[in-house]
């Protein structure tokens, strides 16, 4: 039974460590979102900059809430 | 030879703005670009077809806001095009996929096992990763476009989110415009490539997908044209 419970606490911790590690450099991708919209916004304007700057915002903000609600919750 | 700009209604009438005569005749584009950039910052642009105000729009012809880098202070962009909304229906189709997915991979997956904690994240990190290809599919559609000014002839490629290449070539540098449309979705919604071999570094530039394509043959056409006449008027700036 310890076996058996020691390899569901691996399984469950790996699933946790890469979950974490994952989602760090997902919230690292989103800051590139970030500043590659800037640099496209910068490069061709057609009245929609506002929109498409908050829509990255956005998805980094989503990543940062999974992320601090992973690092709670699992 | 027939007149595709003058496809869009046969019968127009010329309408009348602010008790004056209007300079285009209603639901009609100028035959010439020269009566076309006449028309650059008047409040008759609004009533040309193909102008829009939609900023999503992939055929917008002399668009109000539109700028970009490099710009030169005189030019003045007659046409902005993107691929055609349809060709978006792919990944659309895929992201629809993924958002219901997790309904379905619940039941043979052997995520039911995991406790419901994990469950709850590894659903929103699913999501998250649904939300990046939503994102990065959506952008490369918006910022991939094809632009026409009075001087020259613009691609903006985002191909993905790290990688951008920025195309252009004079007016004058055009030697050869070829309108590909293939297909039955094509030929039934009007859409397809312009072929544009020129005689700069980039030997051919491609509008992929762009709705009418014959009509900006033409308007590539007459550019050329008046990119001549000015030559020969000793008018090039």
């Amino acid at each position: 039974m310890d076996i058996i419970a020691d390899i569901e606490f691996s399984v469950l911790l790996l699933i946790k460590v890469a979950t974490l590690l994952f989602l760090i450099f997902y919230l690292v991708f989103a800051g590139v979102v970030i500043k590659q919209t800037k640099i496209m916004t910068e490069t061709i304007q057609v009245g929609f900059e506002n929109s498409i700057k908050a829509l990255a915002f956005i998805h980094f903000i989503f990543a940062f809430i999974v992320l601090f609600l992973a690092v709670i919750v699992l | 030879m027939p007149d595709v700009f003058n496809s869009i209604k046969k019968n127009a009438k010329e309408m009348t703005l602010s008790g004056t005569k209007s300079k285009i005749p209603e639901n009609k584009i100028p035959e010439k670009v020269g009566e076309l950039k006449s028309l650059i910052g008047s409040s008759e642009v609004h009533k040309l077809p193909g102008h829009s105000h939609n900023p999503l729009a992939s055929f917008s012809l002399l668009p109000d806001k539109v700028s970009f880098v490099n710009e030169d202070p005189q030019e003045k962009v007659i046409l902005l095009m993107r691929k055609h909304p349809i060709t978006n229906l792919g990944w659309i189709s895929i992201a629809f996929l993924l958002i219901i997915a997790p309904f379905f991979l619940a039941v043979f997956t052997p995520l039911e096992l995991l406790p419901s904690d994990y469950q709850f994240v590894l659903t929103l990190v699913w999501y998250l990763i649904t939300s990046a290809f939503i994102l990065e599919e959506f952008l490369s559609w918006f910022f991939h476009v094809n632009i026409i000014t009075d001087e020259r002839i613009i691609e903006v490629d985002f191909a993905n989110l790290v990688y951008r290449e920025i195309t252009d070539a004079n007016i004058d540098q055009i030697q050869d415009v070829t309108v590909e449309v293939g297909g039955t979705l094509r030929t039934f919604l009007h859409f397809g490539n312009v072929v544009i071999q020129t005689a700069s570094e980039i030997p051919k530039i491609e509008f992929e997908a762009v709705p009418n394509p014959d009509n900006v043959a033409k308007i590539l056409r007459e550019l050329r044209i008046e990119e001549e006449q000015e030559k020969h008027e000793g008018r090039v700036r």
